[in-house]
């Protein structure tokens, strides 16, 4: 047990864990009376046998795995992008069967509604809409909104096949959804590789319990895409199709198409003849059913979009409107990302499932209601002020940390484009061990669980933990120095 | 069915992949040649292996070789010389990685290995343990050799690598034999020519005494259990191309061009030249050579519009209805 001393705990004989202070926000390993939670209880005796010299050396092996394998990651600086080794602290995450079960149904229960608002909204009558569930005009009015989409038959009404929703857990201890990315979100492949690490280089840790497996994306996945097949193509033609080894996520778009067994394309290798897709084979062209695309839809078909795009599929619509190729995720997600849709996904889910959420969002404020504009910017200073249209924590303002120019400038820009902005009430991310500075700390975290849908759906068991690794800091975004943690859920509870 | 892109790629992984070696090896043996030489000779001495290598056009851009650290500089560590070994390294590793869904992942391991040792070297950074280099790359060419023979599938991907490396081995070799030809100061002499294909301890073995000109000029082209023979390439790349021909038509052309020039070193037709005019004979089949390796990256390059190509000549597997159609 952990003993509380002054601002934080001090557990007795922990040595890495003796400064360790779980006072700053929800830990998930240290109870608030500074006890060690069943779940970790384990884990925690483990890394008190471990010394810093020990601690250091496996994380000197992953990282030597992870540069050995290659699983990098590119930053863009302003000049060029530079390939990073994928950061991995050993410290896992873990969540508890019970906890994941409830988790699980809530993240099901969200993306059927976004898929029903997808459904009704570019292949239906619009009733969500016409009913005032939400805004007509903020919908057709959001970046994401991609008219093309709209008319596209998608197989079993799937529009989000898959789905990266951002989970964090507060200061109540309650999981809440912070964003929801329902184009092309990346990191399961770092999610499975640092279970491969933490499996090669700390094997002793898994001894004591019964961690669900992360192997089984790739198999839930391509179930996912062969059931999105256009009708009547048995044992269809998949396709990953990647905008090239440049790209910042090129390691996770050929994991996904090695572990799936399936061929990894970019535009070049795809023409459209007759709207029907195919692929340039050395022995002539070969029909392409269902294409799990990694790039976004303004780059797919640059005679109907972005027409400098390189990387897309000429004619690729086309094909699309003919039912005679699958794009999975489906053109146009992008106005459910949009986070000024954000606030309205409790009453998509009342609306159209008829039940209450789950999991709740953050309590977010509008601006373009006036009086929750007002109340906002009276308090901008302690909430968090977002840009609907960015993602990778890209011009969020945190008010704590703001300076008074930094607050002023975000005022007139909330007051000149209202519609572009929501804020939310600051949550204090919940913390677990890092190894930093030569000793455990407390370091905030979320979750980006994947939920797969085509003819059902299922939700992967774990997700992407992501770390701030700086001491206080709640930005998690790799790209921002964050790190990440094996996550891993339990298939069973302790008695 | 391999997509044509990857099947370039993996192409020119072979063919960079054999570069490598060649270099390490050449690099190696003429580093030590050419100290204490004197000037004009080392200088001499460098121009011969740049050119038996094909970098003649790459060494005219950067200028005469004046010094062994140039030399080394330019065959080694030059990433603006596409032909260096550095450049080469990066090229494989390249390569592989655009094709890493397809291959096995100690390949690619093995490739971004031998990559990772190579992030800083330049111009003015010619390492001191030079030999100690040059051994770790041949000896991770090797490595990745064996993981491309005994962990990659027989598949289409596999055989155009086989394609590339006896390709780009066979013009070396060629190219070698040539030079040693040309040579006016008859530098290029019997037991280098085998040193420099790593042919020498298996020529001593089967034929025994001191190495001849001539013998080994035909043990180097003919022989039909040397790896590194002109023959033996050719009878490989050969086999690899029917196989990929009976799917791939565009492939044939440059299958009966390696066969034919199969026969030409089986059947004398080039042996009768090589005692009348061996230089313009060497000089003709080298660049045969290199036309049939051109032949195969045209035969991989499927056609760029469906306008371009009569539509017969696309395989459409399964049924595609007309009714799936708009």
């Amino acid at each position: 047990m952990a003993d509380v001393s002054g601002d934080g705990f001090s557990g007795p004989g922990t040595g890495l864990l003796d400064e360790y202070d779980a006072s700053r926000a929800y830990d998930e390993v240290f109870e608030p009376d500074g006890s060690v939670r069943s779940a970790y209880t384990r884990i925690v005796e483990r890394f008190r046998d471990l010394g810093v010299t020990e601690l250091r050396r496996l994380e000197k092996l992953v990282a030597e795995e992870f540069r050995r394998q290659g699983i990098t990651f590119t930053v863009y600086s302003e000049e060029e992008g530079t390939e990073r080794i994928w950061p991995m602290d050993l410290f896992p995450r873990l969540i508890a069967a019970a906890e994941w079960d409830e988790l699980a149904r809530g993240l099901s229960q969200r993306v059927a509604a976004l898929n029903c608002f997808l459904a009704d909204f570019y292949n239906g009558d619009g009733e969500a809409l016409a009913d005032g569930v939400v805004p007509r005009w903020l919908v057709v009015s959001s970046q994401g909104f991609e008219r093309n989409a709209v008319g596209i038959r998608v197989p079993h009404n799937a529009h989000c096949n898959i789905a990266g929703i951002d989970v964090v857990r507060g200061a109540d201890g309650r999981y809440r959804v912070l964003e929801d990315n329902l184009r092309n979100p990346s990191g399961i492949s770092y999610v499975v590789e640092n279970r491969a690490a933490m499996a090669k280089v700390c094997t002793w840790l898994f001894d004591d319990h019964a961690v669900q497996p992360a192997e089984q994306y790739a198999p839930m996945l391509r179930t996912t895409l062969e059931s999105m097949a256009p009708d009547g193509r048995d044992s269809p033609h998949i396709v990953v199709l990647t905008p090239g080894i440049f790209n910042s996520a090129y390691f996770e778009h050929a994991f996904l198409a090695r572990s799936m067994g399936v061929e990894l394309v970019e535009g070049r290798d795809l023409v459209v003849d007759d709207h029907t897709v195919y692929s340039r084979t050395i022995e002539g062209l070969v029909r392409v059913d269902v294409i799990y695309r990694r790039i976004d839809d303004d780059f797919l078909d640059p005679v109907s979009f972005r027409p400098d795009s390189a990387l897309g599929v000429p004619g690729l619509l086309g094909a699309l409107r003919a039912g005679n190729v699958s794009v999975c995720n489906a053109l146009g997600n992008g106005v459910v990302d949009d986070k000024a849709v954000y606030p309205y996904v409790g009453d998509l889910i009342r609306y159209y499932l008829g039940a209450e959420p789950i999991i709740d969002n953050v309590t977010t404020y509008m601006m373009w209601d006036p009086e929750q504009r007002a109340e906002a910017l009276n308090r901008l200073d302690e909430l968090v002020a977002k840009p609907v249209g960015e993602s990778g924590g890209t011009g969020v303002l945190i008010g704590p940390h703001a300076t008074e120019q930094e607050l002023a400038a975000a005022r007139s820009q909330i007051e000149a484009e209202p519609r572009e902005w929501i804020v939310q009430e600051l949550v204090q991310l919940s913390t677990l061990p890092a190894f930093a500075d030569d000793r455990l700390e407390s370091r905030h975290l979320d979750l980006r669980p994947f939920i797969l849908t085509g003819e059902t759906t299922e939700v992967f068991p774990g997700g992407l933990t992501r770390v701030a690794m700086r001491r206080g800091s709640l930005i998690v975004n790799s790209s921002k120095g964050g790190g990440s943690k094996d996550t891993w859920v339990l298939a069973h509870d302790s008695p | 069915m391999i997509l044509a892109r990857h099947a370039e790629a993996l192409l020119w992984t072979g063919r960079y992949l054999e570069r490598a070696e060649t270099i390490s090896r050449c690099l190696s043996y003429a580093a030590d040649s050419i100290t204490g030489l004197r000037a004009d000779d080392a200088r001499a001495e460098g121009e011969l292996l740049v050119r038996t290598l094909g970098l003649t056009d790459e060494l005219q851009a950067v200028g005469p070789l004046d010094s062994r650290p140039q030399l080394v500089a330019f065959l080694l560590s030059d990433r603006d010389n596409p032909g260096s070994m550095v450049s080469s390294i990066v090229a494989v590793r390249e390569n592989l990685r655009s094709v890493r869904d397809r291959i096995p992942i100690e390949l690619w391991e093995e490739a971004n290995g031998l990559y990772l040792r190579f992030p800083f070297l330049g111009h003015e950074n010619t390492p001191s343990d030079l030999h100690e280099v040059l051994l770790m790359v041949r000896r991770a060419c090797l490595a990745i050799s064996g993981v491309l023979n005994e962990g990659m599938r027989r598949d289409e991907g596999h055989a155009f690598v086989v394609v590339g490396r006896m390709l780009e081995r066979s013009i070396f070799t060629v190219g070698l034999l040539e030079a040693s030809h040309s040579d006016p100061r008859g530098s290029l002499d019997a037991g280098r020519m085998l040193r420099l294909t790593s042919s020498l301890q298996a020529y001593h073995r089967q034929h025994g005494s001191a190495p001849d000109f001539h013998g080994v000029v035909r043990y180097l082209l003919h022989a039909d259990d040397l790896p590194r023979s002109v023959f033996s390439c050719l009878v490989r790349a050969q086999e690899c191309l029917a196989d990929l021909a009976s799917g791939a038509e565009a492939l044939d052309r440059p299958r009966r061009r390696t066969a034919l020039l199969r026969s030409r070193l089986e059947f004398g037709d080039l042996s009768e030249a090589m005692v009348s005019a061996p230089v313009p004979a060497l000089l003709d089949f080298g660049r045969e050579l290199a036309e049939v390796a051109n032949e195969v990256q045209e035969g991989i390059a499927p056609p760029q519009t469906m306008a371009a190509a009569p539509r017969s000549q696309y395989l459409r597997p399964g049924q595609i209805s007309d009714g799936a159609k708009p």
